[in-house]
């Protein structure tokens, strides 16, 4: 019992520890950024030059006043007779920090003058977002906006690569802020801290002349998209999961809804929101960095292109706008990328055609609902009570000596099935368990009604071997409890239950529970 | 993973994202010809529950143009997926 007390005692220490030792890294990073903000703002202020004037001593400590005067007359002269006109249109330092991009025919100093005139909003500073306002700020764009309402986790940072260590459980817009600011001070940076909504989507963009669609559901792709169309502003939208990404240039040119000559929307190409148990997080689906960290750099790229465009030499307006496509990058594909030829605006678009129903006045009264456009999923509730059991009760049931019986705790007693994906079960596992990945028990087909045929389908190898063991209980544990609950109705609608005679519940709340109440150690991914 | 040539009198199909991971499959051929409207029918025979949990919401295309063929007046049911053609499913991946 000591022992446990001093365990206890170490771990309350370790923690409080850990979050002292987070709460001043926080003030680290906030202090250095505003010192670096107030050197900034002083070195704009008194000029480059920040050394003690050695005149200011003199002054303060008495010369004599005909002197004074008379340095102070020629003082204010000399600013007189020097305005601030400029002799070049870049300020120095800007011809050497753009020099490599001025030098091309692409950007050129007009270019440039234009990126410097521009401001970009940013939605969704993660792992498109990072990238593409790093090279975007990088290059001078004038003013770059960001908007976010999450906050900085350890999972984000093999992708997002504005956020750092140090930074984890700061908010991603002041994350972000930090390094941008420090990668080129030249460029003005507003933050916009929440989530877009219908509420705040027309005055959050309204400023900005080009947005960059960097979230990550259905919902806000389909708000940004529609809010882009009422206000005219071109739109560059990617998304990426797992080992796939998608780039497009929406609404270019940005015309008013009806013309057809305008570029489509997102809804002209989806029009239809994916089935919401469809939607794959890159939580849940995974995603691999440079995937898309490619698809973020590609949406700065295209921005450039979009904001830097040379008028036609005819006519004062812009040349016509690149024909529409849609970019598919797939990394483990040859070739991995493709380039669909898109249609021009759709006839009955809802947005962008002659007879859009999503307007100005829609958005702004709140009756365009997104989130149930796209669709919800109820969390699974789909198993009674005594079909289930709970990470506690379970472990009793694996390491306890049964208080009724003596018998010591056994493995062999019951059947643990993991229906986690089989690279997920591999990186950590209970022991004993068995894994048969959801994706199998989802596509074993429920053969109840080809009982009559001649010849039945010989039975999927994993129901059969579960079939020998008809006498013992099966507990059916995945990483959050969601899977597992549908398996267990499978499994019963295949009849392995006997009809009752066997017992099958799952594990409420998976491994996340079995880490939060029984196993500090088992690993959280 | 280059998808290989069609076989004569077959046109390649290609899978991404979800309806990838919905046929288990990056590419394959089918037989040709077959005209645009019926071509989600054909994919549901194939793999059941593909139409309402796929391919509802995915862009088609052949030979690397978009086809518009949602709705029962969409301009595009009537082009006809000829031999040799390259059809792909690009449901819309929305995370980032």
């Amino acid at each position: 019992m000591a022992s446990e007390t001093v365990i206890r005692s170490l771990r309350q220490q370790i923690a409080s520890c850990e979050s002292q030792l987070h709460h001043l890294k926080r003030q680290l990073a906030e202090a250095e950024y505003q010192d670096q903000q107030q050197r900034t703002n002083l070195a704009s202020e008194q000029g480059v030059n920040t050394r003690p004037d050695p005149l200011a001593h003199d002054f303060s400590y008495g010369i004599h006043d005909d002197f004074k005067s008379e340095v102070l007359a020629v003082l204010a002269q000399s600013e007189k007779t020097a305005p601030p006109q400029r002799r070049w249109p870049l300020e120095a330092d800007e011809y050497k920090r753009y020099g490599r991009q001025l030098i091309m025919p692409e950007i050129g100093l007009q270019g440039q003058l234009r990126l410097k005139g521009a401001s970009v909003l940013v939605v969704g500073v993660g792992g498109l977002g990072c990238p593409a306002a790093a090279y975007l700020v990088g290059a001078g764009v004038g003013t770059v906006g960001l908007v976010d309402g999450d906050v900085v986790e350890e999972s984000n940072l093999h992708r997002q690569i504005l956020h750092s260590t140090a930074k984890v459980n700061m908010t991603k817009v002041e994350s972000a802020m930090i390094a941008l600011h420090s990668l080129n001070p030249k460029v003005e940076l507003v933050p916009h801290q929440g989530r877009l909504t219908p509420e705040t989507a027309l005055s959050t963009l309204q400023s900005y002349d080009l947005v960059l669609d960097c979230t990550d559901t259905p919902a806000s792709r389909y708000l940004i998209s529609d809010t882009c169309v009422l206000l005219g502003k071109p739109l560059v939208s990617a998304s990426a999961l797992r080992t796939d990404g998608q780039l497009m240039v929406l609404n270019n040119p940005p015309l008013p809804p009806g013309n057809t000559s305008g570029g489509p929307c997102y809804r002209c190409v989806f029009p239809k929101p994916p089935p919401p148990e469809s939607v794959v997080s890159c939580g849940d689906g995974g995603i691999l960095g440079p995937v898309v960290g490619t698809m973020g750099i590609l949406q700065a790229l295209e921005a450039i292109k979009v904001l830097t465009k040379k008028p036609s030499a005819s006519s004062n307006e812009s040349a016509p706008a690149d024909p529409p496509s849609l970019l598919i990058f797939s990394a483990y594909a040859s070739p991995m990328f493709r380039t669909i030829r898109l249609r021009s605006r759709k006839l009955k678009c809802a947005v962008c055609s002659a007879h859009a129903t999503v307007t100005r006045e829609a958005l702004n009264s709140g009756s365009l609902d997104y989130v149930q456009f796209c669709g919800t999923v109820n969390p699974i509730d789909a198993l009674t009570s005594n079909e289930r059991i709970s990470a506690e009760n379970y472990a009793k049931i694996r390491l306890d000596v049964n208080p009724f019986t003596g018998l010591e705790p056994s493995k062999d007693s019951h059947i643990l099935l993991d229906v986690r994906e089989k690279v997920q079960f591999d990186l950590c596992n209970l022991e004993g368990s068995v894994n048969v990945p959801f994706s199998t028990v989802s596509s074993t087909p429920i053969n109840g009604r080809n009982r009559t045929a001649s010849e039945p389908d010989p039975e999927v190898g994993w129901i059969s071997e579960l079939r020998q063991h008809a006498d013992k209980p099966i507990f059916v544990v995945c990483r959050l409890g969601n899977d597992s609950q549908i398996t267990v109705k499978k499994m019963k609608e295949l009849g392995l239950d006997n009809e009752g005679q066997r017992w099958i519940g799952d594990v409420r709340g998976g491994l996340r529970a079995w880490r939060n109440n029984v196993d500090k150690e088992f690993p959280e991914y | 993973m280059a998808p290989s040539k069609a076989p004569a009198g077959h046109f390649s199909i290609l899978y991404f994202a979800a309806a990838s991971t919905f046929t288990n499959r990056a590419n394959e051929h089918l037989s040709a010809p077959v005209e645009a409207r019926d071509l989600f029918s054909k994919l549901e025979e194939l793999y059941p529950g593909i139409k309402d949990k796929v391919l509802s919401s995915c862009a088609v295309t052949v030979n690397l143009s978009y086809i518009d063929i949602d709705g029962d007046d969409a301009p595009d049911l009537g082009v006809v997926i000829k031999e040799g053609d390259e059809v792909a499913i690009i449901p819309p991946v929305s995370s980032g």
